[in-house]
């Protein structure tokens, strides 16, 4: 025991071991709502959508625009958070309407190409439409300050991280497994031949997960931009993260994707503690063993 | 009405206002242009740096032409994007110079690119002008005949910093720096540095996120707990506003004093707002201060021109864009010629200008600029604004690295290749 406080002098803290917890836990819903709708496209659709952060970025972007455009009130915040995924929704469908739905029986090659072209294109849009300047949203004043644990401040504004993300996680998981669209989708997940045989619009399908899974990561845009610049790049930072946990919880598995998004927000917040100067790698290092242990991911299943 | 016959002597009058018209205004460039291929990253995350830069650039290439040029030519940048990466940069540069003809190179904000260039120079003996990336390695370490600088290095600002640091109370230091080149060499360039000018100071903890992390709140609870009296942030732009904005509710600048690599700028500070780092300490280009305006009375005419032609305020990147042009126009107006070997030996010479923000020497003995540095505390102004305030000048002269000491880091960087 001695030995081990002498390591890590922290580990007798009890209130600062807390607030790492709860920083961790943050970090990992927020990784969790930029990383399910990809994963969830990917179940469904069978695309590997990596324009996934531009919508991402874009979400955060539009948060900035509806904060300025609103007028000033304390509401004007919430109803940003509100508008913002909804304006990344619609881009969403208007490009899986244009461009996806014709290259779904392509080579998966093209489809990898098609939505990294998509991420210089909207990253250039971007650009165009908001400048090159770093921009960033304030926190709203009920959420600006840090509320007190066990002594220890933590910022009251990753309290609403906290309580937001699981209510989205227990409301897909109540669509996925009690509403007829969500045994529609965990059956496309299974075998799409088959449900357009059983005469299900699986193209319409494809449009409304689309829809869906681009809301998310506009929503988790506009949760982020107060705590982050909201500033070009901020897509390709956001995507490799999010591929990592994708990957770690399984492709397409929505649970899997939820525990290895904790378990990532949990790793970063205790490596740093645990080993500062390496903190870096144990991320991929986790992807690495699980890639080999179990390929297909935590809970994702192998294909056939 | 009688039509009035037109006598020819008006002819010759008309033509005689002409001459005088044109002959009033400055002889303006005539002739082939001076072509300088520019290579910088004109998309993307950069160009909230990039973008000012080339105002500033152009708007003293204006100046040059409208003056006569240089040696009587105009002076052209052509520029080329790459997408800050090092192979899209020295493409670039092959298509500048072999189809475009480019008499010079110019350009780069990233480092990597920097060297990319500076590599591919020394090969094909083309000169090149490193005017926005900051790494020492450029003259230095990797310096060699075919490669000048024209702005700060990191060396110059980061040891400006130290030297306030060594003024303060503290000892125990922490540091939060991107693990990449950049982020070694500021925080290696600042503790050693620093340890210099005051032995006793120790580093009590680490921390090195990935270059472009976005979620800071476990490095702050782990500076919070490490017992730092005050931490070096070398994290940059983006990355530095969402770290700071991330700390500020953990109450992390309260316990701990920031000092930061580039916080002072106006593209940080601005969108930070009321949530701005108060009390902290950077360098950082403050025009808009009245100490500097007394100290440089130059300086408030330039930042009006600036103004004018851009709509926009000026920012350190203006600066060096503008500089940049002048020093290169220097070079080539004091070798007299565009030849290369020419204008290498008149930078090999050293020379000084004279800005409006003060005096910038090229040094001869490893092509290297060296402006003045500034260092501030972040205050908040009476309209609320986050500023740079209480600014100190020192001249980069008197905290650069001595023309030796570069023989020797060059030396030593040439045992390691063998």
């Amino acid at each position: 025991m001695e030995a081990l406080t002498g390591l890590f002098p922290w580990i007798t803290n009890g209130p600062l071991i807390t607030v790492q917890v709860m920083s961790g836990l943050s970090v990992g819903m927020f990784l969790f709502l930029v990383s399910v709708g990809m994963s969830l496209i990917f179940g469904v659709t069978r695309i590997i959508n990596l324009a996934h952060g531009s919508f991402y970025m874009v979400g955060a972007y539009l948060m900035v625009t509806l904060v300025e455009l609103l007028p000033e009130h304390t509401g004007s915040f919430w109803m940003a958070l509100l508008l913002a995924p909804v304006g990344v929704a619609l881009l969403g469908g208007a490009i899986e309407l244009g461009l996806l739905r014709l290259i779904y029986h392509r080579d998966p090659l093209m489809q990898l190409i098609l939505t990294f072209g998509l991420i210089l294109v909207i990253g250039t849009l971007v650009l165009l439409a908001w400048g090159p300047d770093n921009k960033s949203v304030s926190r709203p004043d009920a959420l600006a300050g840090s509320v007190r644990i066990f002594g220890q401040p933590f910022p009251s504004y990753y309290l609403l991280v906290l309580g937001l993300a699981p209510v989205v996680a227990i409301t897909m998981w109540f669509i996925f497994y009690r509403t007829r669209w969500g045994m529609l989708i965990r059956a496309a997940t299974v075998d799409r031949e088959m449900l357009g045989a059983l005469g299900v619009n699986v193209a319409a399908l494809y449009t409304q997960v689309f829809v869906f899974g681009s809301w998310l990561a506009g929503l988790a845009g506009a949760l982020a931009a107060p705590t982050v610049a909201v500033a070009l790049g901020m897509d390709a930072d956001v995507l490799t993260t999010a591929f990592v946990v994708v990957v770690i919880g399984g492709l397409g598995s929505f649970a899997g994707t939820f525990i290895s998004a904790l378990l990532v927000g949990l790793l970063q917040s205790f490596g740093i503690l645990i080993f500062p100067a390496v903190s870096i790698v144990l991320l991929f290092a986790l992807m690495a063993v699980v890639l080999i242990v179990r390929p297909w991911g935590l809970l994702g299943t192998p294909e056939p | 009405m009688q039509m009035r016959r037109w006598h020819p002597a008006w002819s010759s009058v008309l033509s005689g206002v002409l001459v005088l018209v044109t002959a009033a205004g400055p002889a303006a460039a005539q002739g082939k242009p001076i072509r300088i291929g520019e290579i910088n990253s004109y998309s993307g995350l950069a160009t909230v740096y990039t973008f000012p830069y080339r105002e500033g650039l152009l708007m003293a290439t204006k100046e040059i032409n409208d003056a006569g040029g240089v040696l009587g030519r105009p002076l052209e940048f052509i520029f080329r994007d790459d997408k800050l990466k090092p192979d899209e940069a020295v493409k670039a540069a092959r298509e500048l110079v072999g189809q475009e003809k480019v008499d010079f190179l110019a350009g780069c904000i990233s480092s990597g690119v920097g060297l990319a260039i500076s590599a591919y120079a020394k090969e094909t003996k083309t000169l090149y002008f490193a005017t926005h990336c900051q790494t020492s390695r450029l003259t230095w370490d990797d310096g060699h005949r075919y490669v000048a600088h024209t702005t700060n290095n990191v060396n110059q600002y980061i040891r400006a910093l130290a030297k306030k640091a060594a003024t303060m109370p503290y000892t125990k230091w922490a540091h939060i720096s991107p693990d990449y080149e950049y982020g070694h060499n500021v925080w290696e360039e600042f503790i050693t540095y620093l340890k210099q000018l005051k032995p006793g100071v120790q580093v009590v903890q680490q921390n090195w996120p990935k270059l472009g992390e976005t979620d800071h709140s476990s490095y702050v609870t782990a500076l919070l707990q490490s017992g730092a009296e005050a931490v070096l942030s070398v994290v940059w732009g983006a990355q530095e506003i969402a770290f700071v904005k991330q700390a500020r509710p953990f109450g992390l600048f309260d316990k701990v004093h920031l000092f930061s690599a580039s916080v002072g700028n106006p593209d940080e500070l601005d969108p930070l707002a009321k949530e701005a780092p108060v009390n902290a300490i950077s360098p950082g280009f403050a025009w808009y201060d009245e100490g500097m305006h007394t100290r440089h009375p130059k300086l408030a005419e330039w930042v009006k021109k600036y103004e004018a032609r851009t709509k926009k305020e000026p920012t350190l990147g203006a600066s060096w864009g503008y500089a940049s042009a002048y020093i290169i126009a220097e070079a080539i107006t004091r070798a007299k010629s565009t030849d290369t070997d020419r204008v290498i030996a008149v930078l090999a010479e050293g020379y000084e200008m004279e800005f409006p923000w003060g005096k910038v020497i090229m040094r001869g003995c490893d092509m290297q600029a060296i402006p003045p540095q500034w260092v501030g505390v972040v205050k908040m102004n009476a309209k609320g604004r986050p500023v740079l305030a209480s600014i100190e000048e020192t001249h980069g002269k008197d905290l650069v690295k001595s023309c030796d000491e570069v023989a020797k880091l060059r030396a030593a960087a040439a045992e390691k290749k063998k």
